[in-house]
């Protein structure tokens, strides 16, 4: 099966000298649904820094699509959807279809303008995430859920074979987060596409996705969900420490 | 009174000058204002100010310099301190904000020594302040051209990229764009536009006329593209009726713009908050 991401014995540590990645070996294989758990300050959010080329490794290697980090430079392939709260975009005057059009950005490539064929690819990608009404509709008029969505669209449309998502549920209310994962679902199985999510909700994450991953500076676990459901509380419990208390909730 | 625009030359200039100056001002400044980065051109224009103030002195010392424009010191200083600002921008990540009275103090400060170091000016510095209609030369109207043909072309070839960085800057880097080369281009665009139209609005009244259109059109526009459109029809709506007035009224340029620019402003948000009353009128009626 190809390799997506190969990471090896990577190591990353701030300029105030707190290590939060210690040789961290890990890799994505096509069509995974992996999500990242981990407690605060285990470097998930580093990782994914890391993988998107925002911050450089201080030791050890990541490789895309078999490309040194250094030398990738084919950033269409991959998708990314933030923290709905990093943006702050709620004052931008811009349409859903503005938004979304703006992740063609680099697949059109510099100075060019964007066709009818991209817009009708904006259209089609906003169908598919369920915002084909709001298309004209302010971003600042939207609820959490479909904000969300629309930055799903926007990294949907270049088309990427890696998406990652960093905490993409924070701010979003609870019906909206089963939709949310629902269409992550379908869209994984539709297209094979590889997908890596951060989330701190571990108990909502872990039932949709194929895969997890522990990371507490290195990797504590990696095997498929069922793996992880079975070994839950143990698992958790070498993390996060003795003090933590497993409670199962439905949604 | 309206045939004299064409009668005479300095009125044609102004009046050309006075339409790209709208056109150009709030392109720029829809980018810049939905980055919160507004105060850049206030900061900007104290620079081109020390520019000019520079140009005159060198004129006043050395006769070489007399037949240059000081308005390309301006152009210089004012380019230079774009630069400051995007290295001062990298070295305070968390406090961004912070280059902008730096760049404002600096050019002050550099100012006000030149001009004490020339014992005065006999030229009219009242005019690069607050902008004059009779000043405006054709050099001034070609220089005008040549920074508003390369800014309306930027934007038309990079409009895509200059929205996706100004929307979310984090999702350009991640896409590929070169985030960095375009910030600095821009950012050199916007000095240049700024020292380019002090002759007509005046470097201490310029930055009016890239917020307040610009502050105007967000109120109304349904989205970005729209945004752009009507800040151009509010700024040149300003400029128009603002020269018309201080050419009949012998005001000075850049305040009467500015005032028509304000006053434009007060409309749209009264008129903004009728309609919202009428609104809600209406539903409680139903």
């Amino acid at each position: 099966m190809e390799e997506v991401v190969r990471i090896e014995s990577l190591s990353f540590q701030y300029e105030d000298g707190k290590k939060v990645l210690d040789h961290l070996d890990f890799s994505l294989l096509k069509g995974d649904f992996v999500g990242i758990v981990g407690p605060n300050g285990s470097g998930k959010s580093t990782l994914m820094k890391l993988i998107l080329g925002l911050l450089p490794p201080v030791e050890g290697s990541i490789s895309l699509f078999g490309v040194p980090i250094q030398k990738f430079r084919d950033w269409t392939k991959i998708g990314y959807v933030a923290q709905q709260a990093a943006h702050g975009t709620g004052g931008f005057p811009a349409t859903v279809k503005e938004v979304i059009a703006s992740g063609l950005v680099s697949k059109v490539g510099l100075f060019r303008r964007l066709k009818a064929a991209h817009y009708a690819k904006v259209e089609e990608v906003a169908e598919r995430v369920g915002l084909a009404e709001k298309l004209h509709d302010r971003i600042g008029n939207l609820s959490g859920g479909q904000l969300q969505r629309v930055f799903i669209a926007r990294a949907l449309v270049a088309e990427p074979e890696l998406l990652i998502l960093d905490e993409p549920t924070v701010g979003v209310d609870q019906e909206s987060i089963g939709q949310f994962y629902g269409l992550l679902r379908s869209l994984k199985e539709e297209s094979q596409m590889t997908m890596m999510i951060v989330s701190h909700d571990v108990g909502v994450m872990t039932q949709w996705v194929t895969k997890v991953a522990c990371l507490q500076r290195g990797l504590h676990f990696h095997g498929t969900a069922d793996e992880f459901a079975h070994n839950q509380e143990n698992i958790l419990r070498s993390m996060y420490g003795d003090a933590i208390r497993v409670l199962a909730h439905h949604h | 009174m309206l045939a004299d625009w064409w009668q005479y030359d300095f009125l044609r200039y102004t009046l050309f000058s006075g339409i790209l100056i709208g056109l150009i001002c709030p392109v720029l400044g829809t980018f810049l204002i939905v980055r919160r980065l507004s105060m850049m051109a206030d900061g900007l224009s104290h620079v081109t100010l020390s520019g000019v103030a520079a140009g005159m002195l060198l004129s006043k010392k050395i006769a070489f310099f007399q037949a240059v424009n000081p308005l390309f010191f301006g152009m210089l200083f004012s380019v230079v301190g774009s630069l400051f600002i995007e290295r001062l921008r990298k070295v305070y990540k968390a406090y961004q904000d912070l280059a902008i009275p730096i760049i404002l103090s600096a050019g002050l400060g550099l100012f006000t020594v030149m001009v004490s170091m020339a014992n005065g000016f006999n030229t009219d510095l009242y005019s690069y302040l607050f902008g004059k209609i009779v000043t405006v030369t054709r050099e001034d109207l070609y220089a005008l051209l040549g920074v508003g043909a390369v800014v309306i072309g930027t934007v038309l070839l990079l409009y895509k990229e200059l929205f996706a960085i100004s929307f979310d800057e984090e999702y350009a880097r991640v896409s590929g764009v070169a985030r960095r080369s375009i910030n600095l281009w821009f950012m050199v665009l916007v000095a240049l536009t700024i020292a380019a139209s002090m002759r007509i609005v005046g470097v201490l009244l310029i930055s009016a006329l890239i917020t307040i259109p610009v502050a105007a059109s967000l109120q109304v526009a349904g989205s970005f593209r729209q945004a752009m459109w009507l800040a151009i029809l509010f700024a040149e709506a300003s400029v128009l009726s603002g020269l018309y007035l201080a050419y009949l009224l012998d005001w000075a340029s850049g305040g009467t713009i500015v005032l028509m620019a304000v006053l434009l402003l007060v409309i749209v948000l009264g008129g903004k908050r009728l309609r919202a009353r009428f609104l809600q009128g209406r539903g409680e009626s139903r």
